[in-house]
């Protein structure tokens, strides 16, 4: 199998600013962070607010650089220059921008790649993510939250990413649209071939979409496994707390997870 | 002694007038978590609004009445209502940090509203949230959403109030401290008469929180059910999969 992406003990620490003065100090965000994943599969990263997950989104996409380690990323087939990552983020809202149609973000983002069949690629693109053709000639803010995040991912999809990384994209949406984007991401991954990486702290879809899981607590990966053994025989404390959390099960002694 | 029922709530701009809900009855029970599920858009957040006279009156027109211990909110004065919303119902919204006034240090929330002060010290170490010295002198947008709806939350406690309405309290919130939400929840509507409604839209925590669950969907309200006969009745509604404990 090949692999896309090679993650070696990436560190990652950032100045932090205190609330009364300039002072910063230190702190390790990220602590030795290693993985591989191979090229067609989905990838979930979970873990608490805090624990890093989209620094480590930004690392991989080049967005930031890491203190140290090496993230290294197969695109020796790839035909343009474009960035082979690209993010999916939490916001579309602020992300798409205010002043220009979507059809008009999206064949821009075409163009960059190729000047051929430009109408056939938009089309095809729009109905993969299923963004009817009536929203077309909207702007990002007068679409839903939902329709935001269709149009985003229409324009990730139009410079045709290798790895798409999605940064907690079911938060803010009700269980069917839940249920819809899982399916579509499911799609994307089959019928564009592109790798996938799924942020969430929801671990019970991460369960539906991903083939592995990474667990992360305070900066560091504590468990990794197939979905499967993540949820049937969980090994590491956090992992079961997370589990029992997310069923609402834990009674106040146990609230507090501290290693 | 809650009991509601609304004809109508209606949206009106310019010289038109949309109909938004219509036709909600219920009433709640002392002692009970009351929960009213619905997708985005389905007027959840409108309708607990409505319900205390919290909706601009230049925008929406809400008819029917609430009565509240014996008293018809939608007939009281702007003081009383005030009073009422001061003592005896309390909302957390959504949108915790913008529900606090951004140039008030928190601890004016604390000094104005709270009937026991030695009731703070607990509440806020109960939620993990930092000390008093240290929290009282920060500003709202200083903290972050999550810990500004936990903080919304003990300040209602504080206030000994009788019904809370919690808007998607578990949005935002890691799964950890949406469990003590839970059972502080539970806690709360165990004393004296008091019960909450909360509008969300995460299926689990509704089953496990609820002792009785409505859905809002077209426009109207269902009939409020037990947790188990409610996703049985809607088995085609919610996605299973959503439902599944780990």
């Amino acid at each position: 199998m090949e692999t896309i992406l090679k993650v070696e003990n990436i560190c990652y620490s950032a100045e932090q600013k205190s609330f009364i003065g300039f002072t910063g100090e230190k702190k390790e965000i990220l602590k030795n962070i290693s993985f591989d994943l191979e090229k067609g599969k989905i990838l979930g990263i979970a873990g608490e607010s805090g624990s890093g997950k989209t620094t480590l989104a930004k690392l991989i996409a080049g967005i930031i650089k890491p203190s140290s380690g090496k993230i290294i990323i197969n695109d020796q087939n790839r035909k343009t220059r474009i960035n082979p990552v690209q993010i999916l983020f939490q916001n579309n809202g602020e992300v798409l921008n205010p002043f220009r149609e979507i059809e008009e973000v999206v064949e821009e983002a075409i163009r960059l790649r190729s000047r051929i069949k430009l109408k056939e690629e938009k089309e095809k693109i729009f109905n993969s993510v299923n963004f009817p053709g009536h929203l077309w000639k909207r702007k990002g803010f007068g679409l839903s939250g939902g329709e935001q995040q269709r149009a985003a991912l229409a324009r990730l999809l139009a410079v045709e990413p290798e790895l798409l990384i999605l940064d907690e994209p079911f938060s803010a949406q009700d269980p069917d649209s839940q249920i819809n984007f899982l399916n579509l991401f499911k799609k994307i991954n089959e019928e564009f071939g592109i790798t996938l990486i799924c942020i969430s702290h929801n671990l019970k879809l991460l369960r539906l979409l991903a083939n592995n899981i990474i667990i992360m607590y305070k900066g560091e990966i504590v468990e990794t496994g197939s979905s499967d053994e993540i949820f049937s025989s969980p090994k590491h404390p956090y992992t079961k707390f997370l589990l029992r959390a997310e069923n609402y099960d834990l009674k106040y002694e146990e609230l507090k997870f501290e290693q | 002694m809650f009991k509601a029922a609304l004809n109508e709530i209606k949206i009106i701009s310019k010289n038109e007038e949309k109909n938004l809900l219509s036709n909600i009855k219920f009433h709640l029970e002392p002692n009970q978590i009351f929960t009213i599920l619905g997708k985005n858009g389905s007027g959840k957040s409108t309708l607990i609004r409505a319900l205390t006279g919290l909706l601009d009156k230049r925008f929406y027109s809400v008819s029917g009445e609430v009565i509240f211990n014996g008293k018809n909110i939608f007939s009281m004065d702007q003081k009383s209502l005030l009073e009422l919303r001061r003592d005896k119902i309390k909302y957390i919204f959504q949108d915790a940090v913008n529900s606090f006034d951004h140039l008030k240090k928190l601890k004016y929330y604390f000094n104005s509203f709270v009937k026991d002060r030695k009731e703070i010290e607990p509440l806020l170490e109960y939620f993990l949230l930092p000390k008093k010295e240290e929290l009282f002198k920060l500003y709202p947008y200083e903290v972050s959403g999550g810990m500004a709806q936990r903080i919304s939350f003990v300040l209602a406690l504080l206030t000994h109030p009788q019904i809370i309405f919690l808007d998607e309290p578990t949005s935002g919130i890691d799964s950890a401290i949406a469990n003590l939400f839970l059972l502080k929840m539970k806690e709360f509507v165990k004393r004296e008469n008091n019960s909450i409604i909360i509008v969300m839209q995460d299926l689990l925590f509704a089953k496990k929180a609820s002792d009785k669950i409505a859905y809002l969907s077209n426009g109207t309200l269902s009939e409020f059910q037990f947790p188990d006969k409610f996703f049985i009745a809607n088995q085609k509604t919610f996605p299973a999969e959503l439902l599944i404990e780990n």
